[in-house]
Formats: C-alpha cells, sequence, structure tokens
C-alpha cells in the first residue's frame, strides 16, 4: 500500500484542493493575507533554491532582486499609470537582468565569492533605493501600488490569492519537470563536479546563466505580486536580512531538494510568534537554525523527512527503499553504428613548471580502430587524454579530430563533436542514480526545448523515456544491469568507473578515451571490460585506452603506442612493441640497455 | 579638486585593507573566507571602546580587546568552521555555517550595546584635530594610521617568513604533503583563527577613531574588506594593502563628485570589471598546479 | 635483527571499498625493502595507512615498539618515520631553501646541527645546492624528486618511506636516486620503497613484498623474489618477459 503511486498523486490533489479552498476558509483578512505572502515568499524560496540549492551559487542578495521587481511594478504602474500585468513583467525581465549581471564574475570565480558578491550587490541595490530618489521617492517609498484587475475588475484578496497560489503551483510543478530533465541534472553537476558537466558536452558559462537568470526572474516576479500585495514599499522593507530570511528558509527546508523550499517556508509561517513576539532575537535565531542545519541536517526538513520515512517503512516492515520498477525494456534502442573519428596529433608540448609533461608527441590513430596508450607512471598518458578533451592547452603543437583543429576550443565544444571520455578517479554526481548519472552523457543530444521541458510536453516525457531507457541499457551493456537505481556514490570504485563508460555512451561518442579502466578489477571483472570494450569497437568507435594492464592491452588493441617521460618510445601491433627490448627496460624498470648489454 | 581626498581615502583605505588582511590570516591554512569577520571587527571595536570608556589605557584596551575577540574567533573554528570542513573539504557548506556564526555576533552584540554609536578618542598624544601639510586637510591619527597600517602589514608579512608562517603556507598549498611533514594543520587553522581574530578586533579599534564604534558596522565591514581582499589577490596581504589604498581613494574621490549611494555602486562595478579581467585580483598569484 | 616496522594483519579503505586486506609487513632495521605490485595494488594505501593518512580499520603498526596504527601523522613523522609521498609533493611557491626548512618544522635544532643538516643533504644531492633561491615548481622533475627525498631526511628520519621516486624520471636520474638510498641504507636508514620499476626496486632491495589486489601474495629475500614467478604473476607487464 506504501508504494502505490496512487497515494502520492491523492496526497498532492488533497493539498491542492485545500491551497484552493483557502480563501473560502480562511474566514480573517488577516489569514487570507498571510497565505498570500506565503504564496510570495515560496516563489522567492523557490527561485533562491534553484540557484543556490540546486546549482550550488549561493545568493545573499535575492531580497534585493524582490525589491527591483516590486519597485519596477510599483513606480511603473503609480508614477507611469501602466496596467498592473505589463508591470510585472518588465519587473521580471529587468530582475532577470540584474541576474545576468551578478552572474558576470561567477563564471570566473568560486562559490564563495560568489556569495560576497551577492553581498555587495545587495548593498548598493539598498543604497540605490535611498540615493535615486528621484525614482524610488526614497524612503517614503512608493505608495498606493493598485490591485491588478482582469475584464474591466480590479482584484481582491481572493483573487490575489489565487492568483499567487495559481503561479507557485505552476513554478513548482516546472521546477519539478526541469529537475527531472536534463536541467537538473546539469544544475547538480555544475554544484558537485563540473569536470563531469564539462566532459559531457555541459556549457558551463551557458548553463549557469541560464540558472542565475531564471531564478532572478521567478524572483522579480515575486517582487509583483509584493508590491501589489503591500500597496507601499519602502527600503525598509528590503534590509539584508530579507536576503538572509529566505537562505534560512531554503537550508531549513532542504537546499537543492524539490520540496525544501515549500517545506521551509510553510515551517516559518507555521511558528508565527517567531516573527513577532520575538523580532528582536531574529537574526539569532536564524543564526542558531542555519548553524544546526548546517551541523546536523544539511537537507534540511526534507532529508529529515525523508529520513524518518525510511524509518517508517522499515517499521511497517517494508524494504527502506520503494521497490525498482523495471526498466520499459520495449523502447530498448538498438545500439547503432557510428564513423569512428579519426585522430592526429603533432608536435604536442606541454610544460608543467619546471617539469615537460608531453615533449613533441605526435601520435595518428586510425578511425574505428582501438589504440592502446601506455607506459611507466608520470610519462604524460593522462596529460594526452586531457588535451585530446581540452582541458588543457598544449604550449605547442597541434590536435585533429576528422580534420578539425580542436586546440584551443572549450571542453564543451569537443564533447560535441562526439568526443566521451571517463576519469581515472570516476567523475560521477554521488547523490544521483545509476540511471541519473548515466543520462548527463546525453546532456548535449538532447532536443526537447527549455519550454517543452517545463511543460513537460510530450516530446519532452518521449524523450525522457526514451534516454531512461537508453541509460539503463546502456548500464546493463556495462554489466551495471542490476545496480541502475542505485546512488552512484554507493557503487564501488570499479562499477563507478563502468558507469562512466555508460555516461560516455549514451552521448553517442565517436571517439572514447577510457583512463585506466582497468584498475582495481578482479579477474572476472577484466574479462568482461575486455568483451565490453570490444563490442564498443565493434559499433565503429574509435577508442584510446589508457591502461596499465597490458594482457588487456594486448587482447584488445591493433595498435599500441608506449610514453616514456613525455615522449613516443614505441609504436605498432603489441606483440611487436612489448617484444622491444627498449619497452621491457622503460616499463619494469630494468637497467638500460647500454648497461646491460655484454 | 580638493587634495583632502588623499589622506581621507588613504585612512579608510587603510582600514579595508586591516579588514582584508584579517581574512587572508584566516583563509591561508583553512581556505575559509570568514563571513562573521565583519562582525569579529565590530565586536573588537565595540570591546576596545568599552574598555577605553571603563577608564584603560589605549593599549591595554586593544589587548583586550585582541583577546577577546581572538577566543570569539577560535570558538568560531570550533563550532562552524573545523566540524563542517571535517565532513567533507570540498563543499562550500562553511560559507553558511560563518555566514550563521556572524548573525548570532551581530544579533548579540546588537543588544549587549544597543544601536547608538559610541565615540572614541586617539590615543595620545594622537588627536583628530586638522592641520593642512601641502595644501591637504588631515590630522595626527590619520596620518598615524596609514603609516601603522603599511607597518604593521609588512610585520606580518615578515612574520611569514619565519618557519611557522612557511608552514602555513605549506599547509595552504598542500594540505597532505604538510601533514607528511609533521605539520598539524588543525593547529594551524586554530592559532590562525586566534591571531585573525585578534587582528580584527585590532582593526575595529583603530577605526573607531574615524567611524565610531557602532553595532551596525558588521556588515558593511564584511563587504568592504571582502573588496579589498578580492582586488589585491585572496590570501596576498601586500595585494590588500594596496587594494585597500585604491579602493579608499576612488571612494573618497567619488564621494567628492557623487553621492554615498552611487559611490556603493562605482566600487561594485570596479569590483565586478577587476574580477572580470582578472579573477585572483590585481596581485593575486595564478596557480600553478601540476595535474 | 629485529623489525624496526611492523604491519600486523591491517585492512585499510575508502568508504565503502576496501583496498587493503589482512595485510603482514616486517622491515628489518637498516635493510631496504622493496613494496611491489602492479597499479591499484594498493602499494601507496599502505603508505598512507603507516604514516596516519589513512585509518587502518583493523590491525596494528607497530613502529620501535610502538603501536602506531591510527595515530595522527605529526605524531608518526615524530616517531621518525617519514613519507616522500608520490608525485612529488613539494611546496611548490616556495624555494628550495624554503622547502628544506620544512623539513626540519617542530625540530629543535641548534644552528650548526641545522648546518650539518642542510650541507649532508647538499652533499648528497649537489644540485639542489646551485638552486637554493629557485622555486621548487620551476626545478625540473629530478630536482623536485630530489628536493622531496632531501626535504624528508632533513629530519634525519628512522624510517624512510618513497612512494615512487622513479616516476617520471630519466634512467640516468633513477639512477642517481637510487645510488642515494644505497648511500643511506649503508649510513643506517631504513628504507621501504614502493617502485612500479620492480627490477631496479629488487636490485638494490634487500627484501621483497608482492601485493596484488590488496593482499600480499609474497616475500622473500630480495634477490630470490627477482627471479620467482611470484612477481611476474602480480605485475601483469611482466607477461612478455621470457
Amino acid at each position: 500500500m506504501l508504494d502505490s503511486p496512487w497515494l502520492g498523486r491523492a496526497a498532492i490533489l488533497v493539498l491542492a484542493v485545500a491551497i484552493y479552498a483557502f480563501p473560502l476558509i480562511a474566514h480573517s483578512d488577516y489569514r487570507l493575507y498571510l497565505g498570500t505572502q506565503v504564496g510570495i515568499y515560496l516563489l522567492v524560496a523557490m527561485g533562491l533554491n534553484l540557484l543556490s540549492g540546486y546549482t550550488g551559487q549561493p545568493s545573499l542578495c535575492h531580497g534585493a532582486l524582490l525589491a527591483i521587481g516590486a519597485y519596477v511594478t510599483a513606480i511603473a504602474t503609480v508614477d507611469h499609470g501602466w496596467s498592473f500585468w505589463p508591470a510585472a513583467l518588465a519587473g521580471m525581465a529587468i530582475t532577470a537582468g540584474a541576474g545576468a549581471l551578478i552572474a558576470l564574475p561567477a563564471f570566473r570565480v568560486t562559490a564563495w565569492y560568489f556569495a560576497l558578491i551577492t553581498l555587495a550587490f545587495a548593498e548598493v541595490v539598498g543604497g540605490m533605493l535611498v540615493e535615486w530618489g528621484g525614482l524610488t521617492h526614497s524612503f517614503s517609498g512608493v505608495v498606493g501600488i493598485p490591485m491588478p484587475s482582469a475584464f474591466g475588475r480590479s482584484f481582491g484578496a481572493a483573487q490575489l490569492f489565487w492568483l499567487v497560489a495559481t503561479i507557485d503551483i505552476a513554478c513548482f510543478i516546472m521546477m519539478g519537470n526541469m529537475m527531472r530533465g536534463r536541467f537538473g541534472r546539469g544544475f547538480i553537476a555544475l554544484r558537485d563536479n563540473e569536470i563531469a558537466a564539462r566532459a559531457s558536452g555541459i556549457s558551463l558559462v551557458r548553463l549557469k546563466m541560464f540558472a542565475f537568470v531564471v531564478s532572478a526572474a521567478v524572483t522579480g516576479l515575486a517582487g509583483a505580486f509584493y508590491a501589489v500585495q503591500k500597496t507601499v514599499i519602502t527600503p525598509d522593507d528590503f534590509t539584508a536580512d530579507v536576503s538572509i530570511f529566505f537562505l534560512v528558509v531554503v537550508v531549513l527546508g532542504g537546499s537543492g531538494r524539490l520540496w525544501g523550499a515549500a517545506l521551509g517556508t510553510v515551517a516559518f509561517f507555521v511558528v508565527p510568534e517567531l516573527l513577532t513576539s520575538l523580532q528582536a532575537w531574529r537574526l539569532l535565531i536564524y543564526g542558531v537554525v542555519l548553524l544546526a542545519l548546517m551541523l546536523f541536517a544539511p537537507h534540511g526538513l526534507q532529508g529529515a523527512i525523508a529520513a524518518g520515512w525510511r524509518a517508517l517503512r522499515v517499521a511497517f516492515g517494508a524494504s527502506p527503499r520503494p521497490p525498482v520498477r523495471p526498466a520499459e525494456a520495449s523502447s530498448a534502442p538498438a545500439v547503432q553504428p557510428v564513423q569512428g573519428i579519426a585522430v592526429s596529433i603533432e608536435g604536442l608540448l606541454r610544460r608543467f613548471g619546471g617539469v615537460t609533461a608531453l615533449d613533441r608527441v605526435s601520435l595518428a590513430i586510425e578511425s574505428g580502430s582501438v589504440h592502446a596508450i601506455v607506459g611507466p607512471n608520470g610519462s604524460g598518458k593522462t596529460t594526452l587524454l586531457n588535451m585530446i578533451c581540452g582541458f588543457f592547452r598544449p604550449d605547442e603543437g597541434s590536435i585533429r579530430l576528422d580534420d578539425v583543429e580542436v586546440v584551443g576550443r572549450s571542453t564543451a565544444s569537443i564533447a560535441r563533436l562526439g568526443v566521451g571520455r571517463t576519469f581515472q578517479t570516476p567523475k560521477l554526481l554521488p547523490e544521483l542514480s545509476a540511471t541519473e548519472n548515466a543520462m548527463l552523457g546525453a546532456f548535449a543530444a538532447e532536443r526537447a526545448s527549455t519550454v517543452e521541458v517545463a511543460l513537460w510536453a510530450p516530446r519532452a516525457r518521449r524523450e525522457h523515456a526514451a534516454l531512461a531507457a537508453q541509460a539503463q541499457h546502456f548500464l546493463g551493456f556495462v554489466g551495471l544491469g542490476e545496480r541502475v537505481h542505485e546512488q552512484a556514490g554507493e557503487l564501488p570504485h570499479g562499477q563507478q568507473r563502468l558507469a562512466e563508460i555508460a555516461r560516455a555512451l549514451i552521448g553517442r561518442p565517436r571517439l572514447l578515451l577510457l583512463d585506466e579502466p582497468a584498475a582495481g578489477l578482479s579477474l572476472t571483472e577484466l574479462d568482461k571490460l575486455g568483451a565490453l570494450i570490444r563490442s564498443i569497437a565493434d559499433l565503429g568507435v574509435t577508442v584510446v585506452i589508457v591502461e596499465h594492464h597490458l594482457e588487456l592491452v594486448a587482447d584488445i588493441c591493433r595498435h599500441v603506442t608506449v610514453l616514456d617521460r613525455g615522449t613516443v618510445l614505441a609504436e605498432g601491433a603489441p606483440d611487436a612493441v612489448f617484444a622491444d627490448p627498449a619497452v621491457i627496460a622503460a616499463y619494469m624498470g630494468a637497467r638500460p640497455l647500454a648497461e646491460t648489454a655484454p | 579638486m580638493d587634495l583632502d581626498i588623499i589622506p581621507n581615502g588613504l585612512a579608510a583605505g587603510s582600514l579595508y585593507a586591516l579588514i582584508a588582511v584579517g581574512f587572508n590570516i584566516l583563509y591561508r591554512p583553512t581556505n575559509v573566507f570568514n563571513f562573521a569577520q565583519g562582525d569579529l571587527v565590530m565586536l573588537g571595536a565595540m570591546i576596545g571602546a568599552s574598555a577605553l570608556a571603563s577608564g584603560l589605557p589605549w593599549l591595554l584596551a586593544l589587548a583586550a580587546a585582541a583577546v577577546f575577540v581572538g577566543v570569539i574567533a577560535l570558538l568560531e573554528n570550533a563550532v562552524a568552521v573545523a566540524p563542517v570542513v571535517r565532513r567533507s573539504s570540498v563543499s562550500h557548506a562553511w560559507i553558511i555555517s560563518t555566514l550563521a556564526y556572524s548573525l548570532i555576533i551581530d544579533n548579540l552584540v546588537g543588544h549587549a550595546w544597543g544601536p547608538d554609536p559610541i565615540r572614541v578618542d586617539p590615543p595620545a598624544p594622537l588627536s583628530m584635530t586638522t592641520f593642512t601639510v601641502a595644501g591637504m586637510r588631515t590630522s595626527s591619527y590619520q596620518i598615524a594610521l596609514i603609516v601603522g597600517t603599511a607597518v604593521m602589514i609588512l610585520l606580518i608579512e615578515r612574520f611569514y617568513r619565519t618557519r611557522s608562517g612557511k608552514a602555513v603556507m605549506a599547509v595552504a598549498e598542500d594540505r597532505d604533503a604538510a601533514l607528511l611533514r609533521g605539520i598539524d594543520p588543525g593547529r594551524l587553522s586554530r592559532w590562525s583563527f586566534f591571531l585573525g581574530g585578534g587582528f580584527a578586533a585590532v582593526a575595529g579599534l583603530l577605526a573607531s577613531p574615524v567611524l565610531y564604534a557602532s553595532t551596525q558596522l558588521g556588515p558593511a565591514l564584511l563587504v568592504k574588506g571582502f573588496e579589498a581582499a578580492a582586488i589585491g589577490g585572496v590570501g596576498n596581504n601586500r595585494g590588500a594593502l594596496v587594494a585597500g589604498w585604491i579602493l579608499g581613494l576612488a571612494e573618497a574621490l567619488g564621494g567628492s563628485v557623487l553621492s554615498p549611494g552611487y559611490q556603493q555602486a562605482s566600487t561594485f562595478v570596479l569590483l565586478l570589471v577587476i574580477l572580470l579581467i582578472q579573477p585572483r585580483g590585481l596581485f593575486g598569484q595564478p596557480e600553478a598546479r601540476n595535474v | 635483527m629485529t623489525a624496526l616496522l611492523k604491519v600486523e594483519s591491517i585492512d585499510v579503505g575508502y568508504g565503502h571499498v576496501g583496498v587493503l586486506e589482512d595485510v603482514d609487513l616486517a622491515v628489518e632495521q637498516g635493510s631496504i625493502v622493496a613494496l611491489v605490485g602492479s597499479n591499484g595494488a594498493g602499494k601507496s594505501t599502505l603508505l598512507r595507512a603507516i604514516s596516519g593518512l589513512l585509518r587502518p580499520r583493523r590491525g596494528r603498526i607497530v613502529f620501535a615498539g610502538t603501536d602506531l596504527a591510527g595515530a595522527a601523522p605529526n605524531r608518526v613523522v615524530d616517531a621518525g618515520i617519514l613519507h616522500v609521498a608520490e608525485g612529488r609533493r613539494l611546496f611548490r611557491q616556495q624555494s628550495v631553501d624554503d622547502n628544506l626548512e620544512l623539513g626540519l618544522y617542530g625540530v629543535r635544532v641548534g644552528r650548526s646541527d641545522a648546518a650539518s643538516r642542510y650541507a649532508r643533504v647538499f652533499e648528497l644531492f649537489p644540485v639542489l645546492a646551485e638552486r637554493r633561491r629557485s622555486r621548487a615548481g620551476v626545478l625540473s622533475g629530478g630536482q623536485q624528486q630530489m628536493l622531496a627525498i632531501a626535504q624528508a631526511l632533513m629530519r634525519e628520519p628512522r624510517l624512510l618511506m618513497l612512494d615512487e621516486p622513479s616516476l617520471g624520471l630519466a634512467p640516468i636520474i633513477v639512477d642517481q636516486v637510487l645510488e642515494v638510498l644505497l648511500r643511506l641504507r649503508d649510513g643506517g636508514t631504513t628504507i621501504l620503497l614502493v617502485e612500479q620499476m620492480v627490477e631496479r626496486a629488487l636490485e638494490i632491495a634487500d627484501y621483497g613484498f608482492v601485493l596484488r589486489n590488496g593482499r600480499l601474495i609474497g616475500q622473500g629475500p630480495a634477490a630470490e623474489l627477482a627471479r620467482s614467478d611470484v612477481v611476474t604473476s602480480a605485475y601483469v607487464g611482466a607477461k612478455q618477459q621470457h
């Protein structure tokens, strides 16, 4: 019974009915006013949760963004006679613009810089509200902001509540859809592992900018409602505390969790005494709550409820997690053959300080071949892979993928050429399931537009289902069929590496770079890996594998390049190369030939 | 143009630099940028001002404030930084936990002292009485503040040439390698919090004759100190000094043309532009990492 | 002779994943002991456990009669175990001199004692004496490796643990480094050497241990080990050695 999907849907339906019925049963203007206020704050909290929770960019200026939305709406309606609707749109647009402005440095600095930049921005906005008196009426604020009207009739308090509630619900649903789709995975990748994001073809700049703009626009819209609800706004409504209040709300509810914003907002209004009788100690309470949450419940109320729910399930004799529904096998994709990329590298040079990691390496890799790069530790193998997929720029030299010069291109654009990559230390998103991790790899290949994803339109739904099926298919293909729903962080190391191969495969690579896929695998797993790589190669994919396990290399590769201290020591067919005394010497650390020769 | 902006700007800039150096002291061994630093500075000002009001001599008041705030900062490390960083060294949970600590200090100090600023006289024989030198109106305290700041920062940089100082830099660069050489990063972090807190208090009390000691100053000082630290390159104390002066002069210049609200805005734009061009600040060292 | 270091049936892991299982190892006073095995066998993990960077889940690490399992790294260093980590982990922004000085962190040495320690490492690695003021980051790979060893030697360790000192170095430099290890052993320093260059390692070592997939699969006097199949079986690269 606990696992029926209808239980959840019924609960949501009851919740929605209760929300819409609220004005009919509130029996007090004050309660209705509070209800609307909850709705407005919830919008801000959802916007902030997107940016700070999911994307991991803590903002201390959402109070200021709320102010911008509110002031634009108020000034447009009161001083310029606009109607509410275009004024609110303008408020959203201008707030979104402000979001884009503060996003600019976030591309180049880390999250904590960004937090302080937002703090400085909030101060600037606070100052301007007072200083720019010609526009904002300074301390006296904007007075007499009219209610929205439609069809010639002005809204009452109940209509405003319904409007705000509708937008909240719509926003909540769209947010849920976005987070289910590629954006959610992309945002979490920005937060938890930028390297995974880049290797999956995600343009960090575009996705971050998107998160900022959406977050700011939602907050600006909340500002428009804030203005009409209060009818008077002054700079005092938007002190620095307001921004911190929203941060507390999100962290309390569960930062980076869909219900977090809602739970946090409601929790704050369920304990209204907190906001009145203890007004003077508000900041202290915020501080203590935040600190306690960071120490004891980093996932907030939603995390605590989820933990409680699991405990309850156990108490009822169910397994702690809902049973896994089998993947819909019907849409399992036929794995299609591709045309592999040919790689041609010339004169590649890279220095790190006084150490030359690659010393004018030239190398050609045939389309569709399995090519191994071997050599002792520190010989430059991983550096070479990092150059091919654009993580490092060479100091000199050229790398051509099918005649396209890629030196100087971004990682994302190289990934979009059809280059997939795995890492020596697996870079997965630990909180997401293996399936979701694999789906991240298709980020650049997804076609449904932002709007389609937000509305969960048929195309987005189809694409999502197909992708999930593909992800599970590829996870099965690499031998993780049993563990598709497990959190990636819970998988053993070797299996994480296999999950990375699935993530790379789902992007339909034409060139696959594998960095020590065999490290730490058992002998049976090794055999499976060999078979897996062969079957990938059978699709036509060019596979470049950096590997210490020479048996495996000899087994699956047609061609081997031996690197030693940044130069090519030997290349050719495995049998010939591994029989080469110079290679044995370098690899096994025998004395150099000159010294051992009789 | 009014030449007064030069001593005024340099004096204000010196204060920003002092706050920025406080940040850097904490940042070097921990990679934590303390969001409570502004409130530590403010707390130092309040304690120092009260100590002076109770008749303590300047130096003793300064020492009392430094020790008290140093202990408060140690406590911050114990409750808001060390446990959070231990759980996950990569996450930025410390942003929120140090911010939380700052809210707690801010609120408690606000209740203890109330909103009224306290006037603090400079230590004799220095005074705020102005006189004119080379066409600039200044005071002996202003001059002492500017010179004293530069001297203090150079002295701190000398400390980083000692073995303990080098150990702090070593921890900043490679924590594991430092561990393997017998360096205890936890101990250095505790010392750095204590000293960084003490330094914050010194900055706060030195600022008081100019700004008055006020419980309202925390957040503003946090932002100013951050701007100086970011422009100078986080972790770079000499950079912080120069950046503080640049900021102070730019503000004084802006203040003679613009009203304070716009002045904040123009500083903010300056910061954005610098970070866009030079994300590590004007004097920050590029990170030479061997991957 | 007695063992200076005795590792007794330790298990070590990261998170959920076990890396070492039930590993025993002993290092005789005044010897060079080589620890060999393929990548991922757990050699570095063992060194990290000994030096306190990782806490073993089970087992004892007895050094000169004291159990150091789970001790903080600075206690291990104070006991006299110095670990030169893989990948030349120096303080790259600081000068050669500063790096050497950091090797003395927490040690009370008189001026003349310190001077003689500097003189000793410069005598072992003359090239460092020529670059005292250079930033460590701009040294060549070989010089960095020498500096890393020299830094550890400043503390006059009883046991020196080296992780892949040959990494990325030219054969002639590897020769120099290994030569220094022999001199150190002759001077009384005990050495535990992790090395991928099996042959070279066993050539200079007195005794060897072979790890495979986190378990000890063989041990013996280095010369015997070099001829035995156990190394080849642990080291897949050896398959072609016929």
